[in-house]
């Protein structure tokens, strides 16, 4: 007699059945463990275990889900779908992955940075410098979060006139690295192109920070179009986004820094440019009021000196007619004849103190 | 400078730093140092206002970003 309250089914009905159940009541979990058994087949396919001290669980992935790098040991958390292979081995289909715990973070990292590093990704070759002054800039950021605030307060109070568009993005969690690369993606492809792409985040956990340390997010950075500007966590921080980029902020506050000059030092340097030029102009006034002084000088010192030399001249010819005054030479004894002089001639003989009426009696030639 | 063509806040700190440039050029006579020193000043005025008043226009993409 057949059984008719069991359900017969095929082999491959019940292992559908079994994976429509298991998508219901399952659509997507989060598992956290220990990789073992990793490797990759024909650079396509990654293979490991996620295991604790009581269980262990097949997953599968491709290697472009992979996103950073792990290996065996490593703690790790997969976003994953469970499944019952047509062979009847249970395992989780891993959509992402991300590492768990500081230690795995850091491996992670290491391990990613070495690889990328290994590639140029992070030769100082590949910089470009930003604009001096841009006028159009793009921010991805998350518009919520305090790094944002800071930026913008910053940006404002230091320069104007700037555009700036703002893509809202997740900044942390597992969706945050495709958010980031749509978003500069959609900056690239702009008909008008941004002068600089500014990616913002503020302080968090080594977690939290994680997603800028996802390999195709670095990858995106490193090859954009448009100069990158990073500026992630606090100024220890260090991410693999924030390496790849053109010029790397060490917070989203020394971006805005970074990306305008600051108009209060504009100023001053603006008000000093000028008041510089008044020493200037007032050393040539004095220069030429030194000379126009000079000049008078040495034209004072000519008419002293002619007057000099002619009041000298003037006592010269002063003395040489006082020493022809007739009466400066009757003074010393000498007296002036008039009058005819020859014999029985009357004469007048003028001494210096009187004049005398006299007689010629003789009259002899020298 | 026009009212159809404005100076840049650029072109104005150009022109203020040949301005200045002036004053320790050869070309410098005291007879146009007055006038040139009070363009300078004008200028630098200029510039500070218009740095002060220049505001930023932040706008926020409508694309969503969230959905592939």
């Amino acid at each position: 007699m057949e059984n008719t309250i069991n359900p017969r089914l095929t082999v491959s009905d019940f292992v559908a059945l079994t994976n429509q159940t298991l998508e219901y009541a399952y659509p997507s979990v989060e598992v956290e463990g220990e990789v073992a058994g990793f490797k990759v087949n024909q650079g396509k396919y990654v293979f490991f275990d996620l295991k604790d001290s009581g269980a262990s669980i097949g997953c599968f992935m491709t290697v472009w889900q992979l996103r950073q790098p792990i290996e065996d040991g490593m703690k790790i958390i997969v976003t994953a779908t469970p499944k019952l292979t047509q062979w009847g081995k249970f395992s989780l289909t891993v959509r992402a992955l991300r590492p768990s715990g500081e230690g795995s973070l850091k491996k992670s990292f290491e391990l990613l940075k070495a690889k990328l590093d290994k590639e140029g990704l992070f030769a100082p070759e590949r910089k470009r410098l930003l604009p001096a002054l841009p006028q159009r800039i793009a921010v991805i950021s998350s518009t919520q979060a305090a790094g944002y605030a800071d930026f913008v307060k910053i940006l404002n109070d230091r320069w104007g006139g700037l555009h700036v568009d703002v893509a809202q993005v997740q900044v942390q969690g597992t969706d945050a690295p495709d958010q980031i690369m749509r978003a500069l993606k959609y900056f690239n492809a702009q008909e008008v192109l941004p002068e600089v792409i500014v990616i913002i985040r503020g302080g968090g956990s080594a977690d939290d920070l994680s997603a800028f340390n996802d390999e195709l997010l670095v990858r995106d950075i490193a090859t954009s179009r448009v100069p990158t500007l990073v500026g992630v966590g606090h100024e220890t921080d260090e991410s693999l986004a924030d390496l790849a980029a053109d010029v790397r902020a060490a917070t989203p506050s020394n971006a805005a820094q970074i990306i305008v000059p600051d108009r209060h030092e504009i100023i001053r340097s603006v008000r000093y440019k000028a008041q510089s030029v008044l020493p200037r102009t007032l050393q040539a006034i004095d220069g030429v009021r030194g000379q126009v002084q000079g000049n008078l000088g040495r034209i004072l010192e000519a008419v002293e000196y002619q007057h000099q030399q002619s009041d000298t001249q003037l006592r010269r010819l002063r003395d040489v007619l006082a020493q022809l005054d007739p009466s400066v030479v009757l003074r010393r004894g000498y007296a002036l004849i008039r009058g005819e002089q020859k014999v029985g001639s009357h004469i007048q003989i003028e001494t210096h103190r009187a004049i005398i009426g006299a007689k010629v009696e003789s009259y002899d030639e020298k | 400078m026009t009212k159809n063509n404005p100076k840049t806040i650029q072109e104005k700190i150009a022109t203020l730093d040949e301005l200045v440039a002036w004053f320790d050029s050869d070309n410098f006579t005291l007879e146009t140092a007055l006038d040139k020193f009070k363009d300078a000043e004008t200028l630098a005025e200029e510039i500070e206002k218009d740095l002060s008043s220049l505001k930023n226009e932040i706008e926020v993409v409508k694309q969503k970003f969230d959905q592939a």
